[in-house]
């Protein structure tokens, strides 16, 4: 399957409202596994639907390898039935007057197989699928997992070069969603397939894909693998949006600074003078360590004096509160913390864990490698 | 790795050079329109709603302000030449007193009267049905609903059979020939007319008001007693609130139910000139005053589509405080003790009143020589299947007349015909609705369809005559043709049949369809494999209602039927006025049987409830 180009692709819905989504370029390659990764009503549905031609484009093009598929400009447009894609709704939508069976083998009939082939293809993935036992019953006999892997045999059974997926493990329960990720992954692998997947979970973002494309009001704001996603955000809203509990972000470009974050800046500019128009710090939970004697603070770390005023047990993990005036950080950590609440105690971060925003909320790279340096130096 | 710094960008809508032209968006738009024939169909369909529903109203508005055939002399001028002489006529002239304004005074007070009284009763009873230990609820809530799959002059019928006085000429009512003569006000007029019409339209308050009731949510109801509220408190403070829009809504619906309404008040009114706006709108036309009738039927609709506007505002308003479908929305019992057996029994009356009562009378009076005696010889099935009777006319059985088959025939025919159409096109109009994506398109479907909804159907059935009963261009004269009646009914059943489509459609959803483009099917493969069996119930609902209510409709027939084209409604109207009593009530008696298994038979395939039904 050649890979699947978004070139400025647009919709809206009515000319006043806003778009819904916005001069989007994605570049899906071959055999990836990208996740659409937002809050709800960021666009990430309607850009999947985009994909499958089931919305139409405002503006803009589709590209499907060398094809055009979609585009306004060029006045073309390829109807979803011959885009020769598989999509998993949310719902699943299985057509409640067909059997298990017939509801796997609708593609493969409207492709005039012969019957042979059909039935050993039909065979093949409910096998692959397990829900071969159910072959007779109705979609209304099934549970929402049964009905969630029918939906995904119908849509494999016909082999399609790109698979999307729309939020299919969101109707799930918890432990359902856990082996059904494991199928996705499986299935990945299998069938070979490239894989779209609409998600407003970033664990399941996390887990599954190998490209994570984050999307807020209708725009791109970063595309990479999970790592640099989560290592690397390109700006205050990833970083705000993946990593569970939050980032702790430090504001300088407020007129109510805290105390912390005005002597981060403090930190910052004695480090690297050279870096202008810091607007905000961000400091992950993990990142941060604490310690009630100050000679154990690494050097050159960024560190205060704060009062524990919480403390969260996770299962396996805790998360700690502390506070000092207005301000207040999230820190997690995987020993049992010995502190009691209202005590004074010393956190601290590394210089290279320090992400750097400006004021417009972007991300200051060249801000990495310098305080990398420093560190080093 | 892919950065990419388009976050910010502070107005993301300007697309800068890859911003298309109108011209291209324009004709993007129009190829992913015309890949499916859902717009073709969409636009036929417009056209041909525009030329039955919206011409005709154009054309008896247009009636009313301007000249008709009989009148140029009179007035000096050409006929079709604008006059104001018939808006003068209705609403200032000596005569408008009669032709208007008694009638508008008694439709209103009529419609007022029915609705307090239904209002009272129902509530009553949906409170007992729906939140009370009352016994047999359940038996209760079908039984009670019985009325309304009736056709209302059933009632008037079986009125006149008990309380017809000296009055009126023909076989004397049973408390007259027992020798007591109940006076006009009982027999005729407004009192048995707002009666009729309270018992008729309860079942409407039962309805909505019940499920209204039924979904409330009782955590709401809760909070309030641990928040210390006591029992009257919450009723007054928490659910009456909360019921108000239900409550308004069937206020206005019964309201626009009466506005229409004309066999009632044709049969009781008309011995004592008891006139209300549909039999004032009859008479102009009886005596071929279309311009008088213009300007009536133009009233009639006036006030019907202010009604239904104010009531599309309660629905709207009552959107904002929905209640439904949470969890805690089960169906706490209030414990009536000793008054369990009481309100049993005052549920048993009102069944007894509004059913019972009506259907045995009429039935005894088809089967009795002499009215309201009792005894075995006096019993006869002669008016069902007697032969060479001794009479001027109709001289065999009812169910031995030719006149009655025939009669039953064109039923079938006419009704059957146009609501297999009208549901055919209202699953259509439901699928353009949903589906297309001239959004323009979608709206005026939607309203063009729902217009008659405001036209009560008497106004629209004289709509129909004006445009029809003359050769206009290409389309011959209809008028006393079958043709006219099978347009008029598809027209008048359209609301009902495109609102059924429309929320089959919606309830549908677009999934099950995408699914199967996805999977490679193309417009008529999805509709054949997918839509049309998945709707194959909604589709027999778009036909069955329809059919029902066609078949006990009178207001539309009354006006377009001719002798020829007669069915079963004006069939036993025109017994009515010739005093056949007993043959009226049985052919009365049959329709009421067909709509009741009709009904039952709706309800049975699709497993709804009747509510949704409601109003057609």
């Amino acid at each position: 399957m050649p890979t699947i180009n978004l070139n400025g692709a647009q919709k809206n819905y009515g000319v006043n409202s806003a778009n819904a989504v916005s001069d989007l370029d994605l570049e899906i390659g071959d055999g990836e596994f990208m996740c659409l990764l937002g809050p709800s009503g960021c666009g990430k549905t309607t850009t999947l639907r985009m994909i499958a031609g089931l919305e139409n484009l405002s503006g803009g093009e589709i590209r499907i390898g060398e094809k055009v598929v979609d585009s306004v400009q060029e006045g073309v447009f390829v109807p979803p039935e011959k885009r020769e894609m598989g999509l998993v709704f949310q719902s699943y939508a299985l057509w409640p007057h067909m059997t298990i069976e017939r509801n796997t083998d609708f593609g493969l009939r409207l492709r005039k197989l012969p019957k042979a082939e059909r039935e050993a293809r039909v065979e093949q993935v409910m096998q692959a699928l397990d829900i071969a036992k159910y072959r007779d019953r109705y979609p209304s006999q099934l549970s929402g997992g049964q009905q969630q892997r029918v939906a995904l045999a119908r849509m494999l059974a016909v082999n399609p070069g790109v698979l999307l997926l729309d939020e299919p493990l969101s109707n799930l329960d918890a432990r359902l969603r856990l082996e059904m990720r494991a199928e996705l992954k499986r299935i990945h692998k299998e069938f070979k397939t490239t894989i779209v997947f609409v998600t407003h979970d970033q664990w399941e973002a996390m887990t599954l894909a190998t490209t994570i494309a984050v999307m807020n009001n209708g725009t791109l704001q970063q595309m990479g693998t999970p790592n640099e996603i989560y290592d690397r955000p390109a700006n205050r809203f990833v970083a705000e949006f993946v990593g569970s509990p939050p980032i702790n972000i430090l504001d300088l470009d407020t007129a109510d600074m805290t105390n912390v974050a005005r002597e981060a800046a403090v930190f910052l500019s004695a480090r690297q003078p050279s870096l202008k128009g810091i607007g905000a710090i961000g400091l992950r939970p993990e990142a941060i360590g604490y310690t009630d004697d100050k000679v154990q603070i690494p050097s050159d770390s960024f560190s205060g004096e704060m009062i524990v005023t919480g403390v969260l047990p996770t299962g396996g993990s805790w998360i700690l509160e502390l506070r000092s005036d207005n301000n207040t950080l999230f820190l997690t950590t995987s020993v049992l913390p010995r502190v009691e609440l209202g005590t004074k105690t010393h956190f601290y971060a590394e210089t290279g864990a320090l992400h750097v925003f400006d004021k417009a909320g972007r991300r200051i790279a060249e801000a990495d490698s310098l305080l990398r340096d420093a560190a080093i130096n | 790795m892919a950065l990419f710094s388009e976050a910010t960008k502070a107005s993301p809508a300007s697309g800068g050079t890859r911003q298309p032209t109108a011209w291209q968006g324009w004709r993007y738009r129009a190829k992913v329109a015309s890949r499916e024939p859902t717009t073709l169909i969409g636009v036929l369909t417009a056209l041909l709603f525009t030329y039955l529903i919206a011409v005709p109203i154009v054309s008896i508005v247009l009636d009313a302000v301007r000249v008709q055939f009989g009148h140029e002399r009179r007035l000096g001028k050409d006929i079709g030449d604008l006059t104001s002489y018939y808006l003068d006529r209705v609403f200032m002239s000596p005569v408008s007193v009669d032709l208007f304004w008694r009638p508008l005074f008694n439709t209103l007070t009529v419609a007022v009267g029915a609705i307090l009284l239904s209002l009272v009763i129902g509530g009553i009873l949906a409170w007992l049905i729906s939140r009370t230990d009352m016994f047999g609820r359940r038996w209760f809530a079908t039984a009670l609903i019985v009325p309304y799959m009736l056709p209302a002059w059933t009632f008037a019928l079986a009125w006149t059979t008990l309380f017809k006085n000296r009055t009126v000429g023909g076989q004397p009512g049973w408390f007259e020939a027992t020798g007591f003569t109940p006076p006009d006000w009982v027999a005729y007029g407004r009192f048995p007319i707002t009666i009729i019409l309270a018992l008729h339209y309860t079942p409407f308050v039962l309805l909505l008001f019940g499920s209204a009731l039924r979904r409330f949510d009782s955590q709401l109801e809760d909070s309030a007693r641990i928040l210390g509220a006591r029992r009257y408190q919450v009723a007054l403070k928490i659910i009456l609130p909360l019921m108000r829009p239900a409550l308004l809504s069937s206020m206005v619906l019964i309201f626009a139910k009466c506005l229409g309404e004309f066999g009632v008040p044709y049969v009781l009114g008309l011995p004592v000139k008891f006139e209300v706006l549909s039999t004032s709108l009859f008479r102009s036309i009886a005596s071929r005053q279309t311009g008088v009738a213009g300007v009536v039927a133009a009233s009639i609709m006036i006030i019907g589509i202010i009604t239904l506007i104010i009531d599309a505002r309660l629905v709207r308003e009552a959107r904002r405080f929905v209640t439904v479908g949470s969890k805690g929305s089960m169906n706490r019992q209030n414990r009536l003790g000793k008054m369990r057996l009481p309100a049993t029994v005052f549920a048993a009356a009102i069944f007894v009143l509004s059913v019972g009562l009506p259907l045995v009378t009429l039935f005894l009076s088809t089967v009795m020589k002499m009215p309201a005696r009792f005894t075995l010889d006096n019993f006869t099935l002669d008016y069902w299947i007697g032969t060479n009777l001794n009479t001027v006319a109709l001289q065999t059985g009812v169910l031995l007349s030719p006149d009655l088959w025939s009669a039953a025939k064109n039923t079938l025919t006419i009704v059957g015909l146009a609501s297999l159409t009208s549901g055919i096109l209202g699953l259509l109009v439901g699928y353009v609705v949903i589906r297309t994506p001239v959004r323009a398109l979608s709206i005026y479907l939607r309203q063009v369809t729902f217009l008659p909804y405001l036209v009560p159907g008497i106004a629209f059935a004289a709509a129909y005559l004006s445009l029809f009963a003359v050769p206009r261009g290409p389309m011959p004269a209809l008028y006393g043709t079958v043709t006219i009646l099978v347009l008029a009914l598809i027209a008048d059943q359209m609301p009902y049949a495109s609102r059924a489509g429309i929320s089959a459609m919606t309830q549908l959803g677009k999934e099950p369809e995408e699914a199967a483009q996805i999977a490679g099917a193309g417009w008529l493969r999805r509709m054949i494999l997918i839509v049309i069996p998945i709707q194959k119930g909604s589709l027999v609902t778009g036909v069955l209602l329809p059919f029902i209510s066609g078949i006990k409709g009178l207001s539309l027939f009354v006006i377009l039927a001719v002798p020829s084209t007669d069915v079963l409604t004006t069939y036993s109207l025109r017994l009515v006025d010739y005093h056949y009593t007993q043959a009226a009530n049985a052919v009365v008696l049959m329709i009421a049987t067909i709509a009741y298994l009709g009904t039952l038979a709706a309800q049975k395939l699709t497993k709804t409830n009747l509510a949704e039904g409601l109003g057609s």
